[in-house]
Order: C-alpha cells, then sequence, then structure tokens
C-alpha cells in the first residue's frame, strides 16, 4: 500500500490541502524537517528568527506556539503558512495566511499568544517569577490546522527560552524603612542609573519590567504601593504618601551602585499619576520621566495631603460597564473627574516627560490627560520638555514588547467575578509595544547616559 | 557626556549556543580612548582562562568588537569572537592545560569586561569600566540527555526536542579517553539524535571487551532507537575516533553509515587485529616519538612511512557512503594529511574517490574541535602506562581557530545535506 503523501497531492493540485492527522510519512521516503529558532535563548525584547526546512515545497504548514504561565495556564499561538519552492519557511520572511496573526510578523507567535481553549476566564499573561525563562514549545505541523484540532501531525519542534533577567543581573528584595518592592542591579561594578518603576492600581509587586530595564544597564526599582502584604492594610486603598515614595527615591539614590543624579521614574496607568507627583512634589529632581496611559491627578479621593486614598472600590460613579457586564475605569481619569486637589501642577515639572498613549485605551483617558499636559507645559513655556506618542489600536497595557495583550481581564472576584477592559487590538498593540519600548530605551539613554 | 555615568558594554545574545557568534558593543566612552576588553572563563577543572584586546573608541564614544579592529592582546584584527578563541589559561596556571566542559547540562560562564588603558596583566586586581555576563551552551533548551548502558555499550545519548524521526550520528572521540558528550550535545541542538560513546578509559585500555562488534552495537542503539530514522545515521569520528570511523565504514558488514565525518585521523591500523591490539599498535613504535623543544611528544612520526600494502591500513577503496576528512596542516600528533593523500589514491583506484571530501587547514593542529574553543598546541595527556606526557598537538592560535569554525560550518552542511535533505532521485512516485 502506498501512503498518498501531502507532497503528491499537491503536485497535481492547488487546493489548500487539509491537514492530515496521524500519518506518518516512511522516512526513507521523506527527509525529516528540521525547525530552528535563533537564538534559543532570548531575553523578552530580542528577536528570534524561525525557519523550517526540508519540507514538501508549496505546502501548507502551521506553525504554533505553546506555553504555560506561572500560574499554570496553557498559552497558545498559530500561523499558517505556504512552504515555498525550496521547501522551507522562515517567519522572517514569509507571510501568514490565518491563525493568531497574518502578514510577515516574525514575532507573532509571541505577541499572538491566547489562553489554550478551555481556559479560565479573563486571564492575562503576566510573569511572577523573573528568575525562571518562558519555556516555549514552537512546534510545525502539517496542514492548515489549529492546535486544538484532535488529529494533527506534528513534524518538528524546538524548545526556546525567554528571559526577562540577562545573566549576571541580580535580584534584592527590599523591604527596608517601610519600603516594600525589588531592586535588580545590572552585572558589573557600576555605578548605574537607575529607573524607579511605578505600575498601577492593580497593586501588589511587578517586576518583569524592572528586570528587563536592568538587563539592559539600568539599576532598576520595582515599587509595591498598594495591595501588598508589606504594606500597612487595608489592601485596597494607597496607604502611603509622599513621605513612602521620597524614601523609595532616596533609598535608590543612596545606592553605592547607582548615579545618584541619574534616576528616571517610568509610570503606566495611575503609576503616571505617582510618577508626576513625586517629581514635583516630593522634593526630588529625577532626570526624565516616562508615562504611560494615566491621569494627571488621583483618580480616587484622597484622605490626606500626602495622598492616601479611600478604597478603590468606594466610588463608582464612574464606573462604565458594557453589555456584558464588563467595567470600563476611563472615565475616571478624564480630568474633570480627577480628585483635584491631587492634580499635579504640571508647570512644575523639573525635567523631560515621555507621554505614550494608546488610543484603545478603555481604562483610562489617556488622550485627554495628554492633551491637558501638553496644553499646560505649553502655556508654562516647557513644552520643549515633552514627547507625545500615540498609538492608534493600542490598549492601556503597553508593556515590554512580544508579549499578549488583554483586551479584557478579571479584575477582581469579590463579591463576585469583575472583568475590566483594557482596550487594544492585537496587531497595532503589538506594533505600539514594539515600537514603544524602543523609543522609550532610547530616551532613557538620551536622559540617564549622556 | 557626563564621566559620572560608566560606559554601558553590553553583549548580544547574552545567552547562546557555543557555535553562535555574539556582538560586543562598549558605549558611553571618551572618544578616542583606549580600552582593553577582557574575557574571564573559570573552568569545570577551575582554572581561570581569559583573552584580552585592545581598542580604541570612535568619535561618538563607542566600540564595537565585530566592526572595528583589535590592535593587541592575545588576539589582533577585526575578530568578533576573538576575546573566545584566543583564551588561554591566566598567568600562572598549571601547564598544559586543556578547556573542556565536562557538564553540559549547564552553561560556560564568561564575563566580558571592559578596562580603561590598554592593558596586558593584572586585570584580577583593578576594577573594570563595566561587566557582563555571557553563558554559552553547549545544549539547546529541549534537548534531553540520556544515559545509555545497553548490551555492553557505554555513553550517553542527546536527542533533540521534537516529535523526531531524526538522523542519528554517532560520536567518537579520541584516544584520551573517558566520555567527552559536548559534541554530541551541540550536534542534537542542530538536530541530530547523537551517541557520545565511551570505549577508551583513560590509561586503561587493556579491558579486552572492546571489540569492534561494541561499535557495530552502538550504532544499532542509535539506528533502532525509535526515534531516529533507521537509514540516516552517521559517523563523526575524532583522532582514534576517525581509525574507528575509517575501519567500520569499509569493513564492517553489519552496519552501514549514510555519511562520515572523520577529524584528524589515520587510516592505519594493524590489519586482522582486535581494536585493543590497533590501541597498542599505535602506542608502540615509541622509538618514533620525536620531542620538541619543550620535551613535548610528537607522535606524527610513528605512523609515518604510510604503509603501501594493505597489511597495515583500512580497504578504504570498500567504503560506499559519502566521507568527509577534516585535517591540519600541523597535526603533531598524527600524520593525517599523508594519510588523506594516501586515502585518496587508494579510493581513486577503487574508483569511489567521488564520495571523498578532504578539507586541509593550514597551520591548524590536531585539536580541532566545535567553534571558538580555545586553541592548545600543546597539553597532558595520560598515556597507557598511566604515565603523563605533555603531548605536542600543533597549529597556530589564529589559524587553529579560523579552520575550528569553518569546518564546523562545512561539518553540519555535510551531515544536512546527507542525513537531512533527500538524496538525488531514488525509486518513489
Amino acid at each position: 500500500m502506498i501512503h498518498v503523501s501531502g507532497l503528491q497531492s499537491s503536485m497535481f493540485s492547488n487546493s489548500i490541502q487539509r491537514g492530515r492527522g496521524g500519518v506518518r510519512w516512511n522516512s526513507s521516503f521523506k527527509p525529516a524537517p528540521l525547525l530552528t529558532a535563533a537564538p534559543v535563548r532570548a531575553l523578552i525584547d530580542e528577536h528570534i528568527s524561525i525557519k523550517g526546512c526540508f519540507l514538501p515545497p508549496q505546502s501548507p504548514i502551521t506553525m504554533c506556539a505553546q506555553m504555560q504561565s506561572d500560574e499554570g495556564d496553557h498559552w497558545e499561538a498559530f500561523a499558517h503558512y505556504n512552504t515555498n519552492a525550496d521547501g522551507t519557511v522562515n517567519l522572517t520572511r514569509d507571510h501568514s495566511v490565518g491563525g493568531s496573526y497574518v502578514g510577515c510578523e516574525p514575532m507573532g507567535l509571541f505577541w499572538g499568544l491566547q489562553p489554550a481553549p478551555g481556559s479560565r476566564e479573563g486571564l492575562r499573561l503576566r510573569k511572577k517569577n523573573v528568575e525562571t525563562p518562558y519555556v516555549m514549545l514552537l512546534s510545525l505541523l502539517e496542514g492548515h490546522v489549529s492546535p486544538s484540532e484532535r488529529k494533527i501531525t506534528e513534524l518538528a519542534a524546538v524548545t526556546t527560552e525567554r528571559w526577562y533577567m540577562a545573566p549576571g543581573v541580580r535580584r534584592t528584595e527590599i523591604r527596608q524603612d517601610g519600603v516594600v518592592g525589588t531592586l535588580f542591579l545590572p552585572p558589573g561594578p557600576g555605578p548605574f542609573p537607575a529607573v524607579l518603576d511605578l505600575w498601577g492600581m492593580g497593586g501588589g509587586l511587578v517586576e518583569y519590567r524592572s528586570a528587563l530595564f536592568a538587563s539592559k544597564g539600568y539599576a532598576s526599582f520595582s515599587l509595591a504601593y498598594l495591595g501588598h502584604k508589606d504594606l500597612p492594610a487595608p489592601h485596597n486603598r494607597v496607604n502611603v504618601g509622599d513621605p513612602y515614595f521620597k524614601s523609595a527615591y532616596h533609598l535608590l539614590q543612596d545606592h553605592r551602585q547607582v548615579v545618584a543624579d541619574r534616576i528616571g521614574i517610568v509610570g503606566l496607568s495611575f503609576g503616571v499619576y505617582l510618577s508626576l507627583r513625586i517629581a514635583t512634589r516630593a522634593g526630588v529632581k529625577p532626570s526624565c520621566l516616562v508615562c504611560i496611559n494615566g491621569p494627571v491627578g488621583s483618580t480616587i479621593k484622597l484622605t490626606d495631603a500626602d495622598g492616601r486614598t479611600e478604597n478603590f472600590e468606594n466610588e463608582q460613579t464612574h464606573w462604565q460597564f458594557d453589555d456584558q457586564g464588563c467595567v470600563s475605569f476611563k472615565a475616571m481619569s478624564l480630568p474633570a473627574n480627577l480628585s483635584p486637589e491631587s492634580k499635579v501642577k504640571l508647570e512644575d515639572l523639573p525635567c523631560p516627560l515621555m507621554y505614550i498613549v494608546g488610543e484603545d485605551d478603555l481604562s483610562a483617558s489617556s488622550m485627554e490627560n495628554a492633551n491637558l499636559i501638553e496644553q499646560t507645559l505649553r502655556a508654562a513655556g516647557k513644552c520643549q520638555l515633552l514627547t507625545l506618542l500615540s498609538y492608534p489600536g493600542a490598549g492601556h497595557l503597553i508593556e515590554p514588547p512580544y508579549t499578549p495583550n488583554s483586551r479584557v481581564s478579571l479584575w477582581s472576584f469579590k463579591p463576585r467575578k469583575l472583568y475590566t477592559l483594557w482596550g487594544g487590538h492585537p496587531a497595532p498593540h503589538a506594533a505600539a509595544q514594539q515600537d514603544a519600548w524602543e523609543k522609550i530605551l532610547d530616551f532613557m539613554d538620551s536622559h540617564l547616559r549622556r | 557626556m557626563s564621566p559620572a555615568v560608566p560606559p554601558v558594554l553590553s553583549v548580544v545574545p547574552s545567552r547562546a549556543l557555543v557555535d553562535e557568534t555574539f556582538r560586543v558593543t562598549v558605549q558611553n566612552l571618551p572618544p578616542g580612548s583606549a580600552v582593553t576588553l577582557h574575557s574571564l572563563h573559570r573552568s569545570d577543572d577551575e582554572d581561570m582562562w581569559e583573552a584580552f584586546g585592545h581598542y580604541v573608541s570612535d568619535q561618538g564614544g563607542s566600540v564595537s568588537v565585530s566592526d572595528d579592529f583589535c590592535f593587541g592582546g592575545t588576539y589582533t584584527g577585526k575578530e568578533a569572537m576573538g576575546l573566545l578563541w584566543s583564551m588561554r589559561p591566566v598567568p600562572g596556571s598549571r601547564e598544559g592545560l586543556r578547556l573542556r566542559k565536562r557538564d553540559v547540562c549547564t552553561p560556560q560562564l564568561v564575563h566580558i569586561s571592559v578596562y580603561g588603558g590598554h592593558a596586558e596583566q593584572g586585570f584580577a586586581v583593578r576594577p573594570p569600566l563595566a561587566s557582563v555576563l555571557s553563558e554559552r551552551w553547549f545544549m539547546g533548551p529541549g534537548v534531553r540527555r540520556v544515559e545509555v548502558k545497553e548490551k555492553g555499550a557505554r555513553g550517553t545519548l542527546f536527542i533533540p526536542p521534537g516529535p523526531g524521526p531524526f538522523p542519528g550520528v554517532l560520536d567518537m572521540w579520541g584516544g584520551g579517553g573517558g566520555l567527552l558528550e559536548y559534541r554530541s550535545a551541540l550536534l542534537a541542538s542542530h538536530g541530530y539524535a547523537s551517541l557520545a560513546l565511551e570505549y577508551v578509559n583513560p590509561g586503561e585500555l587493556e579491558s579486552a571487551d572492546i571489540e569492534f562488534k561494541y561499535f557495530e552495537t552502538a550504532f544499532n542503539i542509535v539506528r533502532l532507537h525509535p526515534l531516529v530514522s533507521p537509514d540516516r545515521v552517521g559517523f563523526f569520528g575524532l583522532c582514534l575516533g576517525s581509525i574507528m570511523t575509517n575501519y567500520l565504514a569499509a569493513e564492517s558488514t553489519a552496519i552501514k553509515p549514510r555519511c562520515c565525518v572523520c577529524v584528524s585521523g589515520v587510516h592505519l591500523y594493524p590489519r586482522g587485529a582486535a581494536f585493543t591490539e590497533v590501541y597498542q599498535a599505535i602506542t608502540l613504535k615509541a622509538h618514533k616519538v620525536r620531542l620538541d623543544e619543550n620535551n613535548h611528544e610528537i607522535w606524527r612520526y610513528r605512523e609515518l612511512p604510510i604503509p603501501g600494502d594493505l597489511s597495515g591500513k583500512v580497504d578504504v577503496g570498500r567504503i560506499n557512503c559519502p566521507m568527509l576528512l577534516v585535517n591540519g596542516l600541523d597535526d603533531q600528533n598524527l600524520p593525517t594529511v599523508e594519510a588523506a593523500e594516501d586515502m585518496a589514491r587508494m579510493m581513486r583506484a577503487a574508483g569511489n574517490d567521488h564520495l571523498l571530501t578532504r578539507i586541509e587547514y593550514p597551520a591548524a593542529g590536531h585539536l580541532i574541535e566545535p567553534p571558538y574553543s580555545p586553541h592548545f598546541r600543546a597539553t597532558k595527556f595520560i598515556k597507557q602506562n598511566r604515565e603523563k606526557v605533555t603531548l605536542l598537538w600543533g597549529g597556530r592560535t589564529k589559524p587553529h581557530s579560523d579552520a575550528q569554525e569553518d569546518s564546523w560550518k562545512k561539518i553540519l552542511a555535510f551531515l544536512q545535506q546527507h542525513l537531512y535533505a533527500n538524496n538525488p532521485p531514488r525509486a518513489k512516485m
């Protein structure tokens, strides 16, 4: 009996071949295909070049990526390609014709990752343990299939590791002077320019962006300010004020391996307001600020002059719900809705500011805040300090590149499950992350190194 | 530029396979400043190895090792990987050292640093301007390592990630003996199921349980492995392993390799002898061993002149698979080039020389290893009678390193052509 291989059929017809499950081609008729990825161990923001060869020419294949998050959830991406006349596929050259992305997207298998079918709802991919890599299995499947189909034929596979931490980067937990954070130091004697890394109202201690900054040569300090067991209770409000942030800044500044007058602040979401507040009120002078999708004032009422806030859930007038019951916090950060006494005196901005807007941000009124910043700085004669980047189709969570975006994710589960909208469409959001990251690193290089 | 912020050193990628290149750059230096780039590695044997190069930054304050000239140090010129291949033991080290990774599951850690000025020594006592850590791996992620003790054969099998089936390689090292896994680990990272075979214990070759059948058994272990394509298995030998490769390819009726790579080998052995006698025969003729000016032993003359008749040689006219011979013209351990000449002559007479590809590298020595490994001109060796000597391998560092880099590319291309690609038209379809 002769096995009719996909190769033979495609010689006689031009139709797209359906994947054939279960046929194991006899190895002496058919060469084993080879799938390579280079480098196989990369930092999260590095390009990986994926190629397949010794495949049948002009045949349908599916590239597939699979991994497990730190929480054990399965994420996957896939794309449909046709091999070219010499039986190769090269993701830096070829176009996907379907799947998690289309077009020529060398890193599409990484930013196009989505929770595998059957996963819990509302997942967001965030690395908790930055000292281990994401281990991704890349495989080459026969035909145009989706990975969850029951009968698929895997032709070849390669494993890659993607790291947030370069070798030699040192991670230190900081619990000092009441300050709660994690410090990442690059390898080498230093001293290094530094970055204070602030996230949003989701709280906790988010380390991955800092780990990546350290891998680029910056001492980077992820700071927790709410929702962390080592911070004063209750955990659903900001219980630390200006002195806390000042202490954190000084901790960084006084570190013997940090260049005291080369410290920047990077903030996302509520972290934007905090960055601006620290720069204008805390009596410190950072060298530059990077602000992503956040307000110029607090979205929650303050309880004191130092910036402590009420509970996040107290004031829900500006919460907006879509027809699926998902909440958008966007209106909370409209300049008119911000707590007036918290609004930062932008005229006092002491240093260059890069403000990044995702135009499809459903969690913050980034565009409106960006406009306000621009108007205020212009009026104050300081608009040369401002670099404004705006990305169509990008959402709230503009993060390091080649990582998937979640358009919506689980926000809280008490008293009942609440999902929040972040916005952003996969391809434009990925493009925004890639471009913004390069520009952020350039900006930091200009103001923290030169 | 503020002098308060030190220069920025970067090595990309910071984690790589040992045969991948990296880009080393320094930025934020004063323009036109003299700096020294330095590499430091602590081996599995706890010896320190280093290399260094002298550079001058450009107008923008940058140095790029891949693009700029190095003016002095352990290497010169435009050498992207000079900080690796020109490494040598630090001053004060034991004599005759060789760098070999024993544990392939962990990377080689190399510290790359930049120092101010053009320094030749004292790197351990002054602080660098900047320093990063680079990981060099023999094993890619997902490669499976399996210890093999089957039917008397001993070794370690490395299997690439994926469903397979994979082409296979039987990887045979030299007379130094023991079990060296790193080449097999690297081959598996390139898609070959590779068995590193242990067949010589250092100094203890009297054990008569190694026969030619041992190699045939090992070959079949690879060939019959469920993840290996049975008709796509080749040999890869170095030195003594090459001798075995030649013999088995020509004389074995039990196994048929699809192709063979012989690095630094010869086709000489006492016809009809058992394997243990082969090894003994090589170590005879001690009177033909010469000494160089450092009392290092030169073994190449033991096998010369190449015998004219078949009594001392493999009948290479009977080989019927593609053979790639990789040799160094300055090999002081075996007369590999003379032997290759003779093999070519024999195969031409037999009509199978179309199977033979010879690559010979001027000024390269005996130990042609994976690229960017340091060069060892002479190292300590334990002879069969347990006597410790220093053997001269030959080669000059720069041409030897070029040979390693070039031969590896050619070896991988050869293996891919014969073990992965479709053969020219066979009856099918």
